[in-house]
């Protein structure tokens, strides 16, 4: 069960990841304001959890291995990212309640909707948001994702890797699955959500693509390609203040 | 995988590896991912000669050695280049049985320096199989000059293995790591504790199943290690699924790993299958973090830019089409004056005192004079296919070497669809014009059973060395380079045309390219030889014997007058229908044997009949250049030779390889006559 803290760290790091896309526990502790042992205690319990897992140039690593942890970065598992997006969704409705219907100024509205966050039952977030009209945004203009936790910009975004352009950069956010085997093939390439590719080269006539991810580069035709979908690289607009 | 596929590693491998094994004290395996050059250190270890080059899925293969090591006999595995040992494609399979049938004492993994985080994978999979590993830390030389250092002691370390560094093409640290590979046979060294472990929630389901595993299976399935046989059963591996099925414990044991699966595909919203692949990239990926290090290189290597040159469409295409034209010209030029200068030797000193030597030693009859047909044939081998097959092979091996055939790959892949075949075909289909079989064995890189049918008929339709020497040797030596460019125009729209039908009549459709690119690698002058060389041993060894015993046979049918009783049956066919003569007939039925046999015995028909004419003058004053020409498209287009139709039969079955075969024949008779019709 998650803890009013695990809540505030599966927070911060949604709010982290939405502006950068490493977030290591360095970065965190200072982000929290709490010391590196406190955070990496906590993140352990997170990770037990599977709510959070390391990636990254650092990850993994084992016993005996000094220079592994403290280069991880850290990543919201889907679990954690469906808290975590429950969360903000309770804090940004919160927000929006206490300054447009009872008139508090943004800062104020901020720390309050801190506590609400954690208190707010599922039925009256729904009366909530029912009340205010389903807003799209917070006061500060951030995104509120709706109750499944899907934030409608960011829908938008996806697009098959076989529509990229040559030297376009792109992040890998899912691979259809009608084929199971191709899937496991493309997995053991390390073709899988959350990695990033380039595109090099796109031959023409709807001919394959030279797709690079990390010292490799592969040739793709564009069937393949179009059951690859991609999102950009960084992710925009969605951070809460701090 | 449909339970009904076709056996990976053919019964006379496991048969083989199995006499390895009682004769070996030890069984080394090499793995490693494709193009990592696993099979040059293989050659290098077993002195054997396996075929290599610059592109992914050269060897779809167990290929088997029994080499000697400090007084020891150690049998030597070279696994197919995989990136996983999954069930999801051919390769991977092979080397999975060879991995559990074959039990090696040691795993050699060869990595490829240049991309470590990925080669990493392959050697985190064998130690979750428990398999003792050592790896060979390969083409470290490239790898520098491409601005990557690796911390080699530091890998060892991290991994708990040794890791040797090599450049398998100078054979640098080969020694050492067979050395370092039979120490650690001879101590038996268990591994207590894996180097590396997953994340905490997976870890704990991996014990929590591998605990049931040790509680409900007094023996697991090929003796793996409960924990192994967790990881592969939450990885969803169908074969470990399937031998668990049917007995009640092991239901019990699907049934726990059913719901375990579960909760982590619950946590992560991906399978876990997927999950644990993920976790083993990203400690492989940390691990080559942590030991490489990298220099920004400040421009390209020139090899690189050429290397995209070749890639991007419109540099790509005339280049191709300039490599296509050399190659044409290198072999007729090229191969025309080895041709003459052979010709003038073997006629000055050895054709002609061997036939003075033949009369006087057994005077004139039907024998002495038989055995002038095999020296002239002898003669043929010489002046009419080394010539031809020896520039040719050079080429090949440049070409495969270099890894310009990955680029012919990319280019061709839209192409090829129109075949039922995407890109990655190209390759095997372009090596098919070295010799047939490996070609064929080589579409074990397509995953669906519909694309090899098709890419092994077009195969079978490629004219091979033999038959380019046909087709050099005979048409465009004395018919001339234009008949012999059009019969090949010819030869590629009956590939294309047959790849047209072949996708519109059979169902299904052709699936997609996933195919690893390298760039240029520079060919090394020893390795092209050496390619060039077991090439031609093999024609040397049993094509010339052939050539030579069949001279001999027609020439005791032709000077005892039997030759006349076994044509007559066939002239309808040959004379009336493809307007040749009737012993040119018998010359293309020898031919079944080895396509080289059809000109090489004509020439000597031509050179024993016709009084006062040498080989390179006689072909015309037996036939017309048009006949000439429909022989070569004869012989190009008929039944694939012995040797194929035997690997096709293998890789096929009986009822594809003898329909491909009728197919065939049938073209050949369709196309020759209507070109009797035309000339």
């Amino acid at each position: 069960m998650l803890t009013e803290k695990m809540e505030e760290y599966l927070e911060a790091l949604f709010k982290l990841s939405c502006e950068n896309e490493a977030v290591s526990p360095a970065r965190l502790s200072e982000y929290m304001g709490v010391t590196a042992p406190t955070v990496l205690d906590m993140l352990r319990r997170l990770e037990a959890d599977g709510f959070i897992r390391y990636t990254g140039p650092g990850a993994g690593g084992g016993k005996g291995k000094p220079s592994g942890r403290a280069r991880k970065n850290i990543v919201l598992t889907p679990k954690g990212e469906r808290a975590a997006r429950a969360l903000v969704r309770r804090h940004r409705l919160s927000e929006r309640f206490l300054t447009d219907v009872l008139g508090l100024d943004w800062e104020s509205a901020h720390r309050e909707a801190c506590r609400l966050e954690h208190v707010l039952s599922p039925e009256v977030e729904e009366k909530l948001a029912d009340m205010l009209g389903n807003p799209e945004t917070c006061p500060h203009g951030y995104p509120i994702p709706d109750q499944n936790g899907h934030i409608r910009e960011e829908e938008e975004e996806i697009k098959p890797l076989c529509d990229l352009c040559p030297n376009e950069k792109g992040r890998i956010a899912r691979v259809e699955e009608e084929e199971p085997q191709l899937l496991q093939y493309l997995a053991s390439l390390g073709l899988m959500p959350d990695v990033n590719v380039e595109v090099k080269e796109v031959a023409p006539f709807g001919g394959p693509m030279l797709v690079k991810i990390g010292d490799a580069q592969y040739a793709l035709g564009r069937e393949v390609a179009s059951r690859i979908w991609t999102r950009k690289r960084r992710r925009r607009g969605r951070g809460g203040p701090r | 995988m449909s339970a009904n596929r076709r056996q990976a590693v053919s019964v006379e491998r496991l048969e083989q590896l199995e006499r390895i094994r009682r004769k070996a004290e030890y069984v080394f395996a090499l793995a490693g991912n494709p193009n990592v050059g696993k099979s040059t250190i293989f050659n290098r270890i077993s002195g054997m000669g396996v075929l290599t080059a610059n592109y992914p899925g050269m060897t779809v293969e167990l290929n088997l050695a029994l080499t000697e090591l400090g007084g020891r006999r150690i049998g030597v595995m070279d696994l197919p280049g995989t990136y996983a040992l999954g069930a999801v494609s051919e390769d991977q399979l092979v080397a999975r049985r060879g991995v559990l049938q074959g039990n090696p004492d040691i795993v050699i993994v060869i990595l490829d320096a240049n991309n470590l985080a990925r080669n990493l994978y392959l050697l985190l999979q064998f130690m979750d199989l428990g398999c003792p590993v050592i790896a060979a830390l390969n083409l470290v030389d490239q790898a520098e000059r491409n601005g990557i250092q690796t911390n080699v002691e530091l890998l060892s370390e991290i991994l708990g293995i040794p890791v040797v560094p090599t450049v398998g093409i100078r054979g640098d640290g080969i020694d050492e790591l067979m050395h370092r590979a039979l120490e650690m046979a001879e101590r038996k060294e268990e591994y207590h504790v894996l180097p590396f472990s997953y994340a905490a929630d997976i870890e704990s389901r991996v014990r929590r199943l591998a605990r049931r595993v040790r509680a409900e299976l007094e023996e697991t399935p090929y003796g793996l290690a409960p924990r192994s046989l967790a990881i592969l059963l939450l990885e969803a591996d169908e074969e470990f699924t399937e031998l668990l099925k049917g007995t009640a414990r092991g239901e019990a044991l699907l049934r726990l790993r059913d719901r375990l699966a579960e909760e982590i595909e619950e946590e992560h919203g991906e399978r876990a299958a997927l999950i644990i692949a993920r976790e083993r990239h990203g400690i492989a990926g940390s691990i080559a973090a942590d030991v490489q290090e990298r220099r920004e290189r400040e421009r390209a290597r020139a090899g690189e830019r050429l290397w995209r040159y070749t890639t991007s469409f419109r540099s790509g295409i005339p280049i191709l089409m300039v490599v296509i034209i050399a190659l044409f010209a290198a072999i007729f030029w090229g191969g025309g004056e080895l041709a003459r200068l052979l010709g003038d030797f073997w006629d000055k000193y050895v054709g002609a005192p061997a036939g003075r030597g033949i009369e006087a030693a057994f005077g004139v009859n039907t024998f002495s004079q038989s055995l002038n047909w095999a020296v002239e044939g002898l003669g043929a081998v010489l002046e009419i296919a080394l010539p031809y097959l020896l520039v040719f092979y050079v080429i090949l091996a440049l070409l495969e070497d270099s890894g310009y055939l990955n680029s012919v790959a990319f280019l061709s892949d839209r192409f090829m669809h129109h075949l039922g075949l995407h890109g990655r075909a190209i390759i095997p289909l372009i090596s098919a014009v070295g010799c047939n079989v490996p070609a064929i064995m080589g579409t074990r890189v397509l995953s669906t059973r519909r694309e090899r049918v098709i890419a092994s008929t077009l195969i079978v339709l490629v004219p091979c060395s033999a038959r380019i020497a046909v087709i050099m040797g005979g048409v465009a030596l004395f018919a001339g380079l234009v008949p012999a460019l059009l019969l090949f125009a010819v030869i590629l729209a009956v590939v294309v045309g047959a790849g047209v039908l072949l996708n519109k009549i059979m169902p299904g459709e052709s699936s997609g390219l996933v195919m690893e690119m390298f760039p240029f690698r520079r060919p090394s002058a020893l390795t092209v030889l050496k390619k060039t060389w077991l090439r031609l041993k093999d024609f040397l060894y049993i094509a010339a014997p052939l050539i030579v015993v069949g001279s001999f046979l027609l020439g005791l049918l032709y000077e005892s007058g039997w030759i006349f009783k076994l044509t007559t049956p066939l002239k309808p066919v040959f004379e009336w229908w493809l307007g040749i003569p009737a012993v040119a007939g018998l010359a293309l039925i020898f031919a079944f044997l080895r396509k080289e046999l059809a000109l090489a015995l004509l020439v000597v028909l031509a050179a024993q009949t016709i009084p006062g004419v040498t080989a390179n003058s006689s072909l015309l004053e037996f036939m017309t250049r048009g006949q000439i020409f429909i022989f070569a498209l004869v012989c190009a287009i008929y039944i694939p030779c012995v040797a194929t139709l035997g690997v096709l039969w293998r890789e096929l079955g009986v009822k594809d390889s003898l329909a491909i075969t009728a197919f065939t024949v049938l073209l050949a008779l369709a196309l020759g006559g209507l070109a009797n019709l035309i000339l």
